[in-house]
């Protein structure tokens, strides 16, 4: 557990975010780093876990509450049930592995689908970037991709010392917070004043 | 000439998720707002499918999934919407529907898409054809007085027959109002006797009018409107089943109008039809009009159209060379799994391989290539490659029974028992409760871990040979890893097999009832520890890392070298070497297909002399590779067993025999047994089943009587001999495939339907190759399509050649009409079998 800085109040807004992408490409390395702050080598293929912790962005807090997802599309029909839950979203792909990289759209498009919507809050993530070696997809073909989605781009590695692993959660919570507040989405609404009132101020 | 000669198969199947609502009205009345909401799914008017019923929600998530081989022709596909408004004892009020054009179907493939809900009025909801006749005539008088001859033309309308009208509330009483209009808005109708309890009236009346309404000529006769009406003595109105318009103006219209054809009845005309477009063009996003909130859908729809197995002999050779060649990453199943979807590719490549025998070596080599390729073994096969999706295939084909004999009991309990087995602390009200649910959901684990490491010797022998497979290759690629072992198959038979069965037992047809909340967080639950337990003895660390802190108290107790051993020696077994694939023969009985059918009747050799509707009753019937037996419900003590070799012939039941639809016989020695499946779909899967296996009997029937043998005589041949012979050849079926579900043409042409969905795709990829071989492969493939294809091609212009507009398959009055136009043919690919062409037609 990380050292608070100050204790966190009551009826902190909750910000749901949930990590998808395929099998193998790290989704629960990332996420066990950013809240145990350990790099976990043996692989244990993930079906649904999720996390919860108090943090601090930009001075303001709220409670994350993180799922991580099962890349194997064998689980794909559980995957609608959490698009529909999350506030924020992000979709990971290995940068040693083409294929991952190639299915990053079929993520996106049907987040959008699940959410009716022409834009989501979402950051591509590519991890790995530590196996130089190995490296397959390029910075170049990550922020052609991110650009072509219209969302922004993080490299990552999960492996000690960590890289943007912090960076990639807090700034997925702030492009939730800073997404335009749309009529449809009433109870996002509530969830998020909190915050929106403060960046505002 | 020779196409016209071919029987030619339409096969086409329909995967439909409901998804979810939103947006839909509040209720008015009653203490909340909030509704209960469930959706049905039709066939025309024919409900096939219904969600289970989500509580107290304005926009509800059902994530139900429902795929079928479309048994009959359909012009919509309907979901309506409903409220069960339980608090005023009131019926189910729909809300609104989706309705979809066949045609439109495939446009919405593969993605979700939003449909707005429309309203459902009783004019609308219509299907079926009617079978109209109209002639002009010229009727010569002699007038009696003033003996001189007057000249009246008459019109003539016979209305012959209907077909597949609409049920209201279970009944179908119809009769039809033939209405003329003349020119000075005069109106004339007639109407016809009421036929009892039918959907396929037979009404062979015909009707006169003058062709003017008056003697001077001045107004004729402009408009002719038969409608059909549900006939419901002492209600207030009658209910509308559909109408059909001809416009009779002038010589023109007259002359043009047809004398007899079908046509398709159609929502009344007052109204405003259907909308064609009643949802996102594909590619869109939003709904526009959304008043009654919106639906979200996935739907899978392909239509093939299967020709004799000659057809497919090319292609059929083509892709089984993968099997044994060299490198396969020049082989044409290498080749399509990178250009089209995998999931869509895998499915048909399996069945075929499986049906030559060849699934084995061919998962071997691909399996094999993608090994070599990785560089860290904990990641092996954990991406979504073609392999793995194979592999998943095959599972599920192969090992589909061996599942459900595995699992079956202890879900079966968990189903039943409904014990409480939530361990995080931040999901229970009371943590008191915590110790009790661990101590249930430990007792559920243990179950499930003992019966699948104790099932190791029912696991199909193909299984086992591909896990060797596996194993061989991994551990000659990482030979100092000596997990790798364990984990190339643990990765499959659990993280693909048993994890995903046990999370959505539903999608692995282990269960058909709803799956409440709370045990579904059982089976997450319980999946999960599974799936990690299958992973124990491939971890390098003694102590795995437990992820989610409140599963650590669950991951020490199962984390014992008990556990470890009896899961070894479970991965040892299933990929152990079995030379000889064929000897492991099962011998007891695995059920095939159970489920509720409503209604039966035993009609034996002697004795009663009537029977009506009283004598069905509701039974639970199972279909094991014994025998077929019924019982009172499910669980009961059999009250009947027919060994299969006493299945003498399985056919369909004529209509007309008891005035029940969905009916099929199942002739035993000495008597028959009249089912009535509880619709269409149901009906298909029985008799498709039960003929398949019952196939090679002996003394199967060469001939049969489609209708019942009722006052004395059998309906179709009216012979009063009750153990006449049949009247009727028995449906011919293929008997050169021994595997049950296997149908080798119908995955060869889906395969085919692919390859020409992706032509452009393979073709701009031959000028940038530099690889010879792949080239050349490529090249072969675009051939072998072009010449099926052509194929195709004269199927197509025979059927356009003897498709008759107004005929019973073409009835007038939709868009597209022909059935040629839903071929979906490539016009390239036309283009490009052109100069062949001339030389056959």
């Amino acid at each position: 557990m990380r050292a608070m800085t100050k204790p966190p109040t009551d009826n902190l807004p909750t910000v749901k975010l949930v990590v998808v992408g395929d099998g193998g490409v790290g989704k629960s390395a990332i996420t066990i780093q950013f809240f145990q702050k350990l790099f976990v080598t043996d692989y244990d293929p993930t079906i649904e876990d999720s996390y919860m912790q108090h943090v601090e962005v930009d001075g303001q807090w709220c409670m994350l509450d993180v799922l991580d997802t099962a890349g194997q599309e064998e689980f794909s029909a559980m995957r609608e049930q959490y698009m529909r839950k999350g506030d924020g979203f992000l979709l990971v792909y290995s940068v040693t592995d083409k294929n991952s990289y190639e299915n990053i759209t079929h993520f996106h498009t049907q987040i959008l689908r699940v959410k009716d919507r022409d834009t989501y809050p979402m950051l591509l993530v590519a991890n790995k970037v530590d196996l130089v070696h190995l490296r397959k997809v390029t910075e170049e073909q990550g922020r052609e991709l991110a650009h072509k989605l219209g969302i922004p781009y993080i490299e990552t590695s999960a492996k000690d010392p960590p890289l943007n692993i912090d960076a990639t959660f807090h700034e997925v919570v702030r492009i939730i917070r800073n997404q335009p507040q749309n009529d449809s989405d009433k109870n996002k609404k509530n969830k998020m004043q909190g915050c929106a009132k403060c960046i505002l101020i | 000439m020779a196409a016209e000669t071919y029987k030619v198969r339409l096969v086409e199947r329909l995967k439909i998720k409901i998804g979810e609502a939103k947006n839909l009205p509040t209720r008015s009345h009653g203490s909340s707002t909030q509704r209960d909401v469930y959706c049905t799914l039709s066939l025309d008017q024919e409900e096939i499918f219904r969600t289970s019923t989500v509580h107290q929600s304005l926009s509800p998530f059902f994530g139900e999934e429902f795929q079928f081989d479309v048994p009959r022709d359909f012009r919509f596909i309907s979901i309506y919407v409903f409220d069960r408004d339980r608090q005023n004892n009131k019926q189910d009020k729909v809300l609104g529907k989706v309705a979809i054009r066949r045609e439109h179907l495939a446009s919405y493939n593969n993605k979700d898409h939003w449909f707005s809900i429309k309203a459902v009025d009783a004019d609308s909801e219509v299907q079926g054809k009617a079978n109209i006749e109209i002639r002009f005539e010229h009727i010569f008088a002699r007038n009696k007085n003033l003996s001189f001859s007057t000249n009246t033309k008459k019109l003539f309308v016979k209305v012959s027959e209907c077909l597949d009208l609409t049920l209201k509330n279970g009944a179908c009483d119809p009769y039809a109002l033939v209405c003329v209009t003349y020119t000075n808005g005069k109106r004339l109708s007639k109407r016809t006797k009421v036929r009892k309890k039918t959907t396929n009236p037979q009404f062979e009346e015909e009707f006169s009018f003058n062709s003017c309404e008056d003697s001077d000529g001045d107004s004729e006769v402009c408009e002719l409107l038969v409608s059909i009406w549900h006939d419901t003595p002492g209600m207030s109105d009658d209910v509308f089943l559909g109408e059909v318009k001809v416009q009779l103006r002038g010589h023109q219209q007259q002359n043009a109008a047809h004398r007899k054809a079908w046509y398709f009845l159609q929502p009344r005309s007052s109204k405003n039809r259907p909308s064609l477009t009643n949802s996102t063009p594909p590619g869109t996003r939003l709904s526009s009009d959304n008043s009654l909130g919106s639906l979200r859908l996935q739907i899978q729809y392909t239509e093939d159209r299967v020709f004799p197995a000659a057809v497919y002999d090319q292609l059929r050779n083509l892709l089984l060379q993968s099997a044994h060649m060299q490198p396969i990453t020049a082989t044409p199943v290498y080749i399509l799994g990178e250009i089209i979807n995998k999931v869509e590719i895998a499915q048909p490549l399996v069945r075929i391989f499986l049906d030559c025998g060849k699934v084995v070596p061919v998962i071997k080599s691909l399996a094999a290539v993608e090994i070599s390729s990785v560089t860290d073994p904990t990641t092996i096969f954990r991406g979504n490659t073609l392999v793995s999706k194979m592999m998943d295939e095959a599972m599920r084909l192969i090992g589909l029974q061996y599942l459900h004999k595995t699992l079956r009991p202890t879900l079966e309990l968990i189903f039943s028992e409904k014990k409480p087995c939530e361990i995080d602390p931040t999901r229970v009200k009371d943590p008191n409760t915590i110790q009790t649910n661990l101590s249930n959901l430990k007792f559920y684990i243990q179950k499930i871990f003992d019966d699948i490491t104790q099932s190791a010797v029912h696991c199909p022998a193909l299984m086992c040979q591909v896990f060797h497979n596996l194993k061989e290759c991994a551990i000659t690629y990482f030979p100092n890893n000596k997990e790798v072992r364990y984990s190339v198959i643990s990765g499959f038979i659990f993280l693909r097999f048993f994890a995903p069965a046990i999370l959505g037992p539903r999608l692995f047809d282990l269960t058909t009832q709803a799956i409440d909340c709370q045990t579904n967080r059982t089976l997450t639950l319980i999946s999960k520890t599974i799936q990690s337990l299958g992973n124990l003895v491939s971890c390098r660390s003694t102590q795995p890392m437990c992820k989610e802190e409140y599963m650590d108290c669950l991951y020490k107790a199962f984390c014992t070298d008990t556990h470890k051993t009896a899961m070894r020696k479970f991965l040892e077994i299933i990929s152990a070497n079995t030379s000889s694939p064929q000897t492991i023969v099962n011998d007891k009985p695995v059920t095939l297909k159970e489920g509720e059918i409503k209604r039966l009747m035993i009609k034996r050799a002697q004795g009663r002399k009537r029977f009506g509707r009283k004598n069905f009753k509701q039974r639970y019937f199972k279909l094991t590779t014994h025998n077929l037996s019924y019982s009172k419900s499910r669980g009961k003590e059999a009250l009947c067993e027919i060994p299969l070799s006493n299945i003498l012939a399985v056919e369909r039941l004529a209509e007309t025999s008891f005035k029940m639809k969905n009916m099929f016989q199942i002739v035993q020695p000495e008597r028959a047994l009249y089912v009535q499946a509880a619709n269409c779909v149901e009906e298909k899967e029985w008799v498709d089943l039960l003929t398949k296996i019952c196939q090679t009997n002996a003394n199967r029937l060469e001939k049969y009587h489609p209708s019942a043998f009722i006052n004395g005589e059998w309906m179709c041949c009216k012979s009063p001999n009750e153990l006449a012979p049949g009247c009727s050849q028995v449906s011919q079926t293929d008997s050169n495939n021994y595997h049950m579900t296997l149908d080798p043409e119908r995955d060869l042409q889906r395969v085919h339907s692919l390859i020409i969905a992706h032509i452009q795709h393979l073709e701009a990829y031959i000028p940038v190759l530099q690889d010879h071989a792949v080239c050349d492969v490529m090249k072969q493939l675009i051939d072998v399509a072009f010449n099926i294809e052509y194929q195709h091609r004269i199927y197509k212009r025979t059927l356009d050649r003897n498709t008759k507009y107004g005929s019973l398959e073409a009835p007038i009055g939709d868009d597209n009409y022909l059935l040629a136009s839903r071929m979906n043919l490539d016009k390239q690919v036309l283009l490009r079998c052109a100069p062949t062409d001339s030389s056959v037609s």
